[in-house]
């Protein structure tokens, strides 16, 4: 892959939970292509499965005539994941801490932010919330 | 699509077992505190989860194992986990669980950690 072009992978899932496996197995296998360690293909299985959890079940609120987009980019030395919805709510805003087991809700958005190297929540003027994710190839 | 969990639990020695088998999720919570529940029947001590059989565990699954801790922990119980893949090791880790549970390699090293000491 010595050339310039981008290359990206988009699919879409149903807003049902179950489906975020098909995501995870998407992203496992660009990024073992890419040369990923088995270590780090863990970790963004993880992270996927979880951004894509909260798209269905708070973004799209379980609505299965919705779905959620996943597009995987390649590049040179990291792989960028764009998890999206159709915005029927806002994500929660519940930051949590480690080490508090009595807090046994909003886990998700926390391993995101640990399993990841960099990852940025938005929501777009259309109402559409977006979880923006990169793994860098190098750690 | 998601593999329905599936819990068998039995006793070895002073160890309550819970074996899971299938996917940790949303849909797993009453089968998590239901096996809880039986394990407790068993009147022991010492409740031990294994994870071997299970590939798939998200935050939905750990919050479900979060609650069963925290009730063993109300009610006075040591709990044990061992099966665990690397990966899931450390978002055990990550999420502090490993405050409450003791992470064991196999289910003999369980078994030696709870073994009452010989007189």
């Amino acid at each position: 892959m010595a050339d310039d072009v981008t290359r990206s992978i988009e699919i879409h899932i149903p807003s049902e939970l179950g489906y975020e496996k098909v995501a995870m197995e998407a992203a496992a296998a660009t990024a073992k292509r890419m040369g990923f360690s088995m270590d780090r293909i863990q970790d963004l299985k993880t992270a996927v499965a979880e951004a894509c959890v909260n798209a269905i079940e708070h973004g799209n609120k379980l609505d299965v005539s919705t779905k959620v987009g996943i597009m995987l980019t390649i590049q040179p030395a990291r792989l960028e994941v764009n998890v999206t919805d159709e915005g029927r709510q806002p994500f929660p805003d519940r930051p949590i801490q480690p080490g508090r087991p009595t807090d046994n809700r909003g886990w998700g958005m926390f391993l995101i932010q640990n399993l990841m190297d960099e990852v940025k929540v938005s929501t777009e003027p259309d109402g559409g919330n977006q979880v923006h994710m990169v793994i860098h190839l190098d750690k | 699509m998601p593999e329905k969990l599936e819990a068998h639990v039995r006793r070895n020695n002073n160890l309550a077992i819970i074996q899971f088998s299938g996917d940790v999720t949303t849909f797993a919570e009453d089968v998590v505190q239901n096996a809880y529940h039986d394990a407790t029947l068993y009147g022991g001590h010492n409740i031990a989860i294994d994870f071997s059989a299970c590939e798939y565990i998200n935050s939905a699954g750990i919050a479900a194992i979060i609650g069963v801790v925290t009730e063993a922990r109300r009610q006075g119980r040591r709990m044990l986990v061992f099966g665990l893949s690397p990966h899931y090791q450390k978002i055990f880790r990550m999420v502090g669980l490993t405050d409450y549970v003791e992470m064991c390699a196999s289910e003999e090293e369980a078994l030696r950690k709870t073994k009452p000491p010989e007189k």
